[in-house]
């Protein structure tokens, strides 16, 4: 018997500790870290750096935040083994809400269409922000519940479900557009941030300390050497929040291991009494949260709206989701390498403007083949943290 | 004789015409390993499963500790210490063994699902009573994709146990090793068996091991028991007759040379 304990020990010496350096590889977000550094000093050399000054940074970082928002959504649902393609439709959805909501109040002409001569109440005659954004908050998580619950009810693939969501709530924006204002677009709505704080925290300013700071040390000055750009999208704020709070639930709480679970095995993580439904229709909700934050910066940095918000992205979100290291079968991924994939898509996205020699078209070469590439990449490092199962 | 911690009489189970247990009868005392054995279709499976929770019983009863339970669901199982060990071991192979360990019942400061993990605690707990069943994982943060058959063997054994099994089913534990895990498992289950607290149910096709560690045997066929007994009672041919459904095996060497 000294033979099979001698066996027993050997077992676990097998695994060697491994030094700092192999365990920052290993990380889900390794990759796509280097990925990021070889974009970042290729659009700066390329760009002569007027990517990365003032106004640069400010539009850089303006689609970032944008992707990183809804990749952190989609993100979050891959890694529990789900995707979600009706988050583009869902910012189309929600972006008509508010934005009708914001031009005819609550009496919208759908109402009356419906009940006719029903008497107008003149206090709900006119859009104000915060009910704008609550309504399209509370729709966007109804039909993330909707889609989540059929997903898990029916055990159908989520692709197939929310492909159908993708176009079904694509045409019923299209539809409510037309019926209510007739026309597939709004535009011209007063500007809601001179007088609302609420519609300022969506399309207004943040950081702007950082550009008055630049400004007093001698960087940021236009032509006539006056301060040049004021500050960054509000956005940034909402995908500094969304992903630290992704970030902390997903690393350090019990929801977060739960998430994994699901992810890895949903089998085995209910039958260790994990709640995976309610996981996986929580993040459902999530995303559509995620798609209305999107829409609500939008629709009150340009107080416009249209039937085609959003279009594609939600493959935009998944590609960022992969790039930056989540599995497309779930259970591993990290919301730091989703940061990072969001930065190099919206510096690649964003080339065009600052290096005027190159065909914007080849952004979707750039988006494919980096996809094509992390596909590759991440099923190499799963293979290596399950030792090659 | 101490009683028995779970005591299974007449258990009936059908499904629609089909009858998969037909009157069952089963004691498994703590402190020892009972042999669950029988060919495939014997109705083995049914019987963990109604014993776990997954099916109920058509009619029958179950007594844990001297009184008469009803078990719904797997949660109502846990409740009154009865511990699966799936042939799968429900364990997610992407995550670390401490994760794994504490799935679905993390330690946690805060207002449940959005409580912090006390991520060092759970560490120490998992490597310790890992320890305890004989197994030193060298880091409880490697993922188990990374062991061995025999290791989450026993991470899922000790898991079940931590969490308050005090019987504990153990779904052919040793099938699908190499030789030397098979060993360590039944090492390990012969661990749990020395507290003396712990009933073990050890379903297996192999008669050697069931020879190695049981103390009482059981051989269902085609959903009746049709044998039972101590280590004492049964010896040798016995065994592996019952095992194949009570039919003669004695002269399968010699009609398969004339093959």
């Amino acid at each position: 018997m000294a033979n099979a304990s001698q066996a027993d020990r050997s077992e676990s010496d097998r695994l060697k500790r491994e030094s700092t350096f192999m365990q920052m590889v290993r990380r889900p977000e390794a990759g796509s870290f280097v990925v990021m550094m070889i974009v970042i000093i290729l659009i700066f050399w390329a760009s002569k750096s007027q990517a990365f000054n003032a106004l640069g940074i400010k539009n850089n970082l303006a689609i970032i935040a944008q992707f990183g928002i809804i990749a952190t959504g989609a993100a979050l649902l891959m890694i529990a083994g789900e995707f979600d393609l009706s988050i583009g439709s869902m910012i189309g959805v929600t972006g008509m809400t508010m934005a009708m909501v914001l031009k005819y109040g609550l009496n919208i002409p759908a109402i009356h269409f419906l009940f006719i001569n029903t008497p107008r109440v003149p206090l709900l005659d006119t859009g104000h922000p915060v009910y704008a954004f609550f309504i399209a908050l509370v729709i966007a998580l109804c039909f993330g519940w909707l889609i989540g619950t059929i997903v898990v009810r029916s055990g159908l693939s989520s692709f197939i479900v929310s492909l159908g969501f993708l176009f079904g709530l694509r045409g019923l924006t299209e539809v409510c557009f037309r019926l209510i204002n007739e026309s597939t677009q709004i535009s011209g709505l007063p500007d809601f941030k001179e007088h609302s704080l609420f519609a300022r925290a969506f399309g207004g300013q943040s950081f702007g300390f950082l550009y008055d700071l630049a400004f007093a040390t001698g960087f940021n000055l236009n032509r006539k050497g006056e301060q040049w750009v004021t500050g960054l999208d509000a956005k940034m704020i909402w995908w500094i929040i969304i992903g630290i709070a992704a970030y902390l639930v997903l690393s350090r709480t019990q929801l977060g291991n739960w998430i994994y679970a699901t992810g890895d095995n949903k089998d085995s993580a209910r039958a260790n009494g994990v709640p995976t439904r309610k996981v996986k229709v929580g993040l459902f909700m999530f995303t559509a949260f995620c798609a209305t934050i999107f829409a609500a910066c939008q629709v009150f940095d340009t107080n416009t709206a249209d039937a085609a918000k959003g279009n594609l992205k939600e493959l935009e979100a998944i590609a960022i989701a992969v790039v930056g290291g989540t599995l497309m079968t779930g259970g591993f991924g990290s919301v730091i390498g989703v940061a990072f994939g969001a930065v190099t898509f919206g510096l690649v996205a964003n080339a065009v403007f600052y290096i005027p020699w190159i065909d914007g078209s080849w952004y979707r070469v750039f988006v494919g083949t980096v996809l094509l590439a992390a596909v590759f990449a991440n099923e190499r490092i799963r293979k290596r943290i399950t030792g090659g199962i | 004789m101490s009683e028995p911690y779970l005591k299974v009489e007449k258990l009936v189970k059908k499904f629609g015409p089909f009858t998969a247990l037909n009157g069952v009868s089963l004691d498994v005392y703590p402190g020892e390993v009972h042999a669950l054995l029988g060919d495939n279709g014997a109705g083995k499976s049914t019987l963990i499963k109604v014993l776990s929770g997954v099916h109920t019983p058509t009619s029958g009863q179950l007594y844990v500790a001297g009184k008469p339970v009803s078990i719904d669901n797997p949660r109502e199982a846990s409740a009154v210490g009865i511990g699966t060990v799936y042939q799968d071991l429900a364990l997610n192979p992407l995550l670390s063994v401490t994760r794994n360990f504490f799935m679905g019942r993390e330690l946690y400061s805060g207002l449940r699902p959005f409580g912090l993990m006390r991520m060092a605690e759970m560490d120490a707990i998992t490597h310790d009573e890992m320890v305890k069943i004989g197994i030193d994982i060298s880091d409880p943060r490697q993922t188990v994709g990374t062991m061995s058959g025999g290791q989450r063997q026993t991470l899922a054994i000790a898991r079940a146990i931590h969490f308050g099994a005090k019987l504990l089913i153990l779904d052919e534990p040793t099938s699908a090793l190499g030789q030397k895990q098979q060993m360590g498992v039944l090492k390990t289950m012969m661990r749990v068996r020395a507290r003396g607290d712990i009933a073990i149910i050890f379903i297996t096709h192999n008669e050697i091991h069931s020879k190695l560690v049981a103390d009482r045997f059981t051989f269902l066929a085609l959903g009746e028991v049709i044998g039972r007994g101590t280590k004492a009672d049964l010896e040798g041919e016995d065994i592996r007759r019952l095992m194949a459904g009570g039919a003669e095996i004695g002269d399968l060497a010699k009609e398969l040379a004339s093959l």
